[in-house]
């Protein structure tokens, strides 16, 4: 065997047996490193817009759902508008950097709108965005 | 073990391990195409901060925008379609800078409690794409009651 290999270069191969490790180690660092979203929301229709910009920090985002019924959601809990202030004034206290991510139905009526912007000033959340998809 | 001829000692079993990393990777692949990412996008805005005072601006400083109970738009008092508001907004900015010394106007979008919201976001949506309208404003019209 020895004497073959020396004179022909017999049969070169890569050692796989470590590539299964690899492969279930980057499993495992992907899953770990996955932050699930834990809000489900309400089911809405977003509108749709050009000047659609991505939000960089994704960490400092609060949402509110508010869906073709006019119903709001902050944190999965069915709120009234005056609601949405108490609970915007706690995280601004958590985190004075939140952004208001308004995810309402396009065929809302914009009073309920108008109403969370209104909640969301007395809490001094003023910094919104109003979520919209790409439009093509 | 091959010199000795006996069959009775049990053959050293082994699990196949080779096609595990084949496993694995088709695992990594599998979730990697049926994650999606749900990145949060939209149009941004930042309120004005609710005072005690009532900051006064001059009736010419404002290019109002309005939206009627059934979707209509109005820029100042005249009807609108959306494809002509861009251009309109644009030049009254482009006038009203040159008149008062690159002074920005604001844009308010005034639209009526009863509209659909998506109207309001299609007008926001048009005077974004206006990069000199620095200063939007967002107000809303109560039927009867004006805003």
């Amino acid at each position: 065997m020895r004497r073959q290999r020396l004179k022909k270069e017999g049969k070169i191969s890569i050692p796989t047996a470590s590539m299964s490790d690899i492969a279930f180690l980057l499993l495992i660092f992907f899953m770990v490193s996955t932050v699930f979203r834990k809000e489900i929301g309400l089911k809405v229709t977003l509108p749709e817009a050009r000047a659609t910009e991505r939000i960089v920090k994704t960490r400092n985002i609060a949402h509110v759902y508010i869906d073709k019924n006019g119903r709001i959601s902050v944190d999965d809990v069915i709120v009234q508008p005056k609601d949405v202030t108490l609970r915007f004034k706690l995280k601004l206290a958590e985190n004075p950097a939140i952004i208001a991510h308004v995810k309402a139905d396009k065929r809302v009526k914009y009073n309920y709108v108008d109403k969370v912007l209104e909640a969301l000033r007395e809490a001094k959340a003023l910094r919104v965005v109003f979520a919209t998809d790409y439009k093509r | 073990m091959a010199i000795l001829p006996e069959r009775k000692l049990p053959e050293e079993a082994e699990i196949p391990t080779a096609s595990m990393a084949d496993i694995a990777f088709l695992l990594i692949i599998f979730f990697m195409l049926t994650t999606v990412f749900t990145r949060d996008k939209g149009l941004k805005i930042v309120l004005p901060e609710k005072t005690q005072q009532v900051v006064k601006i001059k009736g010419e400083r404002i290019i109002k925008i309005s939206i009627n109970d059934r979707g209509e738009i109005f820029l100042g008092e005249e009807p609108i379609t959306l494809a002509d508001l861009k251009v309109r907004v644009q030049q009254r900015i482009k006038d009203y800078k040159q008149a008062h010394g690159g002074k920005d106007p604001l844009v308010v979008i005034r639209t009526n409690v009863d509209a659909p919201y998506e109207r309001m976001i299609d007008v926001f949506d048009v005077i974004k794409q206006i990069p000199e309208a620095r200063a939007v404003s967002l107000a809303s019209i109560r039927t009867g009651g004006g805003g």
